[in-house]
């Protein structure tokens, strides 16, 4: 029987969706959930983007555009070596590539946009609608499919909820404002790394092992961030490989296949490197991809080493080497746990908690992380809106909440501030968690439908409902704050340095419930946690 | 569906809201996330409205021409500027907002957060009109049926382009034709009345409808309509007819509502003794026959055709000769004011072959095709035929009238999704008027960012509302005379001008690497008012149809 999903029912996007439920019509609510996803994303593309009008470096922006210029008119062997002070190449090859392509598309357009040399800083109407055109297909043909997957496995054998909710909940992943506003407003392509783990993922899931390991080895030669999720995937694999539930002894064939299948990913790629630039170059790109002597952090952002800095000063105690090592032991017991429970305990609803809880401790704890990395946690921890369990959508929606609040200083800077409110205010909007703003509403005759509330905003656990109503108003104070309040002049980044804080505490909190929950979980018998 | 079928089925116990408040909040959010997009100089136009009413007594609002912006909507407009400006914070006022230039406006982002929160802010009485609609329902069928209606009048792309990025109030007068229209439909004539007497001094381009609304008003509420026996003789029916068939007090009533609203309207003017300055303000016909872009309605197709035969006569010989006789004209003609293809870029159009238009010519023909329809409505007013008679009103002037510009469109979409949900036979022609106006309104945002929003929020309106239009309009009562290869056609009408839109978009992408191209500007402008005007003019023809001869579609329907 049917599970029949209670949570999201009051919200708008049941609203929205309930008309398509009927059986012949399920289809069409997929594809209406698609369009308006992307209309939300040209609509944010719209506005502007990193390094907007900032000679002489400009942003993020600019460093994609410069890439798809050195890509199309330099040899092979000097992409990653030319002119390394101005946005040199640091993403690994397959961003290489995907740039080389997205130039020369461009560039059957106007070729000025991509021209060596004289096109850096260029910022035409045009150039912007193209190259937003692009990152909108990337996610469409990549992230958006992988999400319906992940969902459509998850409803139907793990939770058994019915189509319909199946879609509500992947609209209700697809509206999260983080990976939307930094994609299309901040501009860059993490839809595609994202993308490409999610739909190892989903491999993993259906129990395609060797195409798992070729997706997964895309995404992170996409961008090295994704490497945050390489020890779930590592144990999980090699789990399934020493208990394998085909031959019940350890399978070696699979191991090898496995292997094989993620060495020939990288050969394929770096061959091009070899045969053209000869042996140094893979040095280089590595040397470009973990810039490991630029320091613990660069900027403000919500981690571990950053957030205690204010009374710890780690850089006038430590050298840079020790550094080095005490963020790598942090890290490695960080990651512990999950690595752990995903090899011994290899579950597949556990997938998602576990890189959740592994991206977050790289996040955390480990070395040169930048605010918008928050996306690796983000991206499994949304996912985790599959566990039809109120407490656990409530602390999601929290955790998506202050990761997007953690950006705010990046987005300011970006000016994407009307983007970042109203973003946030949809997709928790859409999910039932302003309801209770309805009954003021009705208070004041307007014409509002009052029915229960049957999303609970807030967990039954008092402890967390305390904590999360505490980071909402503190959060809000320091909007206000930083809107009104002029800073002290000792401390200019005194909101900035709240900011960080007060979102570090978050994801603390967060990622140790993720840890307790995981734990929950494995130490219950799968049989009794299905029925639940 | 088990809950819907039910006959007292209560509101709420169903799985559908119909509310229109989460249509709001979604429609909002997106509309806020429009404020970057480019807008159009009525933008600067509104700017400057606001500056003259904030800055100048009332007596001067109609004289002022420092601008070239000009003041030129009727008197509530220009009441509802005086509104606004009032709220304008000092902040936005110092950004450049208040200020009377002759150069165009020099204002900064906050201008454009003000103004455009103030079309957002407006447009709130088009939602609470809409949700009107559907609370006055009669069951819970019809329910069902006023909130698509209401639904697709809140989402419709003719409000996202014109008002939220091109730059105008729209949505805002809309709804009180709609409050207009809800009124005749619960039968508070009076109502109906007072406001679209408020429409008509907010904007004077519903004039075009006012003849239904006059007509029908006088035939519903002020006309008893009974059949006269033999019985009684000639004389006692002429003394019927002439005594007691006008109902007197209600023609007072309107008449004193209508005049009631003009007195307010244009009262402070007339006393100024601005009148005169006021109308030729409201009523320039200066203008030419066409826009630079041909709205997509019969002069477009009229001058395509004379555009055809220049390019024919010139390239083949004798077809000159023949079509000089044949159309009267002095041979050989001049081609000098013909040569470029841009000349359509420049506002006035000359015809070589094909007669010269006057604005005389346009008013007659409106006027013709209005007074045609007029004739029925009089003898048998009914809610429906009324919409099929505003609606007709509508769409004729914008087919034959002077200087249409293609926002136009709206006012007869709006009417039309009143009546489309009355008969099956109907929608063919909504489909194709909806689809056919709304992407002739892409020319407007001729920018590359707004290409993708425009063309995708387009794109699902017409999938949704094609669909639910479907499962909720009456099916015919009669047996249809209408071939079905016909829909059919207009299906593949629709599907086609995707591609229309994706070639000349690319056309119009390359034209930077291919000089060849560039000479295509304005054809590929040509080519979408052409191909949007003959679907406009098609819908028409088979909406005529319906209109003059198939009276099932416009008889009361029982509430089911």
């Amino acid at each position: 029987m049917a599970r029949i999903v209670s949570l999201f029912k009051s919200s708008p996007l049941n609203d929205f969706l309930i008309p398509f439920r009927k059986a012949q019509n399920q289809w069409v609510a997929r594809y209406i959930i698609i369009v308006f996803a992307l209309i939300v994303r040209s609509a944010v593309g719209i506005g502007p983007y990193s390094g907007e009008a900032t000679p002489p470096m400009y942003g993020d922006f600019e460093a994609q555009r410069h890439w798809m210029e050195i890509t199309n008119h330099l040899p092979i062997s000097e992409w990653y070596f030319y002119d390394l002070q101005y946005w040199g190449l640091d993403y690994p090859p397959l961003t290489a590539y995907h740039s080389w392509l997205m130039g020369k598309l461009g560039s059957f357009i106007d070729p000025s946009w991509f021209a060596l040399n004289t096109s850096r800083g260029l910022e035409t109407a045009d150039l912007k609608s193209y190259l937003r055109i692009t990152a909108l297909i990337a996610e469409l043909a990549i992230y958006i499919p992988a999400v319906q997957m992940f969902t459509r496995w998850m409803g139907r054998y793990y939770r058994k909820v019915t189509t319909i909710d199946q879609t509500i909940i992947s609209a209700a992943i697809l509206y999260q404002p983080v990976l939307i506003i930094i994609d299309h407003g901040h501009f860059q392509y993490n839809s595609v790394m994202l993308g490409l783990s999610l739909l190892a993922v989903v491999h993993l899931l259906y129990d395609n092992y060797c195409l798992a390991a070729i997706l997964y080895v895309l995404s992170f030669s996409f961008k090295q961030m994704g490497l945050y999720y390489a020890p779930i995937f590592f144990f999980y694999m090699l789990s399934a490989c020493t208990w394998s539930s085909d031959t019940h002894s350890f399978d070696l064939q699979r191991l090898i296949s496995i292997g094989l299948c993620v060495i020939v990913t990288l050969g394929v790629q770096i061959a091009p490197f070899l045969i053209f630039g000869g042996l140094g170059q893979p040095q280089q790109i590595l040397i470009r991809m973990f810039p490991f002597d630029r320091g613990l952090f660069e900027d403000k952002v919500a981690n571990f080493w950053c957030a205690t800095n204010i009374v710890i000063k780690y850089k006038k105690l430590f050298t840079s080497e020790q550094l080095k090592a005490m963020s790598l032991a942090l890290t490695l017991l960080g990651i512990l746990p999950s690595s752990l429970v995903i090899f011994f305990n290899r579950r597949k609803e556990l997938i998602a908690w576990c890189l959740a809880s592994c991206s977050m401790a790289f996040y955390l704890f480990s070395f040169q992380v930048h605010e918008k990395t928050i996306l690796l946690p983000w991206m499994p921890i949304v996912l985790l809106l599959n566990e039809v369990d109120p407490d656990v959508i409530s602390m999601v929606c929290w955790f998506c909440n202050v990761a997007l609040f953690s950006m705010w200083p990046l987005l300011k800077r970006d000016n994407l501030i009307i983007q970042y409110f109203v973003l946030g205010v949809l997709s928790n909007w859409l999910m039932g968690n302003l309801s209770w703003i309805r009954r003021f509403l009705r208070m004041i005759k307007l014409p509002v439908k009052y029915r229960d509330l049957a999303t609970p905003v807030l967990p039954h656990n008092w402890f967390w409902s305390l904590v999360i109503v505490t980071s909402y108003l503190a959060a809000s104070a320091l909007h206000i704050a930083d809107a009104f309040v002029q800073p002290p002049r000792s401390l200019p980044h005194i909101w900035i340095i709240g900011n960080v804080v007060l979102s570090f505490g978050c994801f603390m909190l967060f990622w140790l419930w993720c840890n307790y929950k995981i734990f929950v979980m494995c130490t219950t018998p799968e049989s009794k946690l299905k029925t639940n | 569906m088990e809950s819907i079928q039910k006959p007292h089925g209560h509101a709420d116990s169903s799985p559908y809201n119909f509310s229109l408040w989460n249509i709001w909040v979604a429609s909002t959010l997106l509309k806020i996330l429009l404020f970057p997009t480019y807008h159009s100089t009525d933008f600067d136009v509104h700017r400057n409205w606001l500056s003259i009413t904030k800055l100048l007594p009332l007596k001067d609002w109609y004289f002022e021409n420092t601008s070239q912006w000009t003041l030129d909507y009727p008197p509530f407009f220009a009441y509802f500027e005086w509104f606004l400006s009032r709220l304008v914070p000092p902040l936005v006022a110092a950004d450049g907002c208040i200020k009377l230039t002759a150069q165009d406006g020099e204002y900064g982002y906050l201008t454009v957060i003000f103004q455009r929160s103030t079309v957002i802010a407006s447009e709130i009485l088009l939602f609470l009109a809409l949700q009107w609609l559907i609370d006055t329902s009669s069951s819970l069928k019809e329910k069902k049926r006023n909130f698509v209606i209401a639904c697709s009048i809140s989402l419709s792309p003719g409000f996202f382009i014109i008002d939220h990025i091109h730059f105008q109030y729209n949505g805002f007068l809309f709804s009180f034709l709609v409050l207009s229209l809800v009124n005749a439909k619960l039968g508070n004539y009076v109502s109906c009345a007072f406001w679209f007497a408020v429409l008509l001094c907010f904007k004077h381009i519903f004039l075009y409808m006012a003849p239904a609304f006059f007509v029908y008003l006088l035939s519903v509420y002020c006309i008893k309509h009974r059949r006269f026996s033999t019985k009684d003789g000639i004389l006692a029916n002429l003394k019927l007819f002439l005594f007691d068939t006008v109902i007197w007090s209600h023609l007072f009533q309107l008449g004193a509502v209508v005049i009631a609203v003009f007195a307010v309207a244009l009262g402070p003017f007339i006393y100024y003794g601005s009148m005169p300055q006021l109308l030729k303000r409201l009523f320039p016909f200066s203008r030419g026959l066409t826009h630079a872009y041909w709205a997509p309605n019969f002069w477009a197709l009229y001058s395509f055709i004379d555009r055809v035969l220049i390019q024919l006569a010139k390239r083949i010989p004798g077809v000159e000769k023949f079509l000089c006789l044949f159309l009267k004209k002095s041979y050989p003609i001049d081609y000098s004011n013909a040569n470029s293809l841009t000349r359509g870029i420049v506002g006035d159009v000359e015809f070589l072959f094909l007669p010269e238009i006057q604005p005389k010519h346009t008013f007659f023909l409106t006027l013709f095709y209005e007074m045609l329809s007029m004739i029925q409505l009089f003898i048998n007013p009914t809610y429906q035929r009324f919409l099929g008679a505003v609606t007709y009103c509508a769409w004729t002037s914008f087919l034959f009238g002077w200087h249409v510009h293609e926002k136009a469109a709206l006012l007869m979409i709006i009417p039309f999704t009143f009546c489309v949900v009355q008969d099956r036979k109907l929608l063919p022609s909504f489909q194709t008027l909806t689809a056919a106006s709304y992407v002739s309104l892409f020319p407007l945002l001729f920018g590359s960012a707004e290409w993708l929003f425009k063309a995708l929020i387009t794109f699902v309106w017409v999938v949704v509302f094609q669909t639910s239009f479907n499962e909720v309009c009456h099916f015919s009562t009669t047996r249809t005379r209408r071939v079905v290869a016909l829909d059919r056609l207009n299906i593949i009408y629709v599907f086609l001008l995707i591609p229309m839109c994706a070639i000349i978009q690319m056309i119009d992408i390359e034209s930077r690497n291919f000089p060849s191209l560039q000479k295509l500007g304005f054809a590929s402008l040509m080519t979408y008012s052409v191909y949007c005007a003959f679907g406009i003019v098609t819908s028409w023809n088979s909406f005529s149809w319906l209109y003059f001869l198939d009276d099932s579609v416009w008889e009361e329907k029982k509430a089911i």
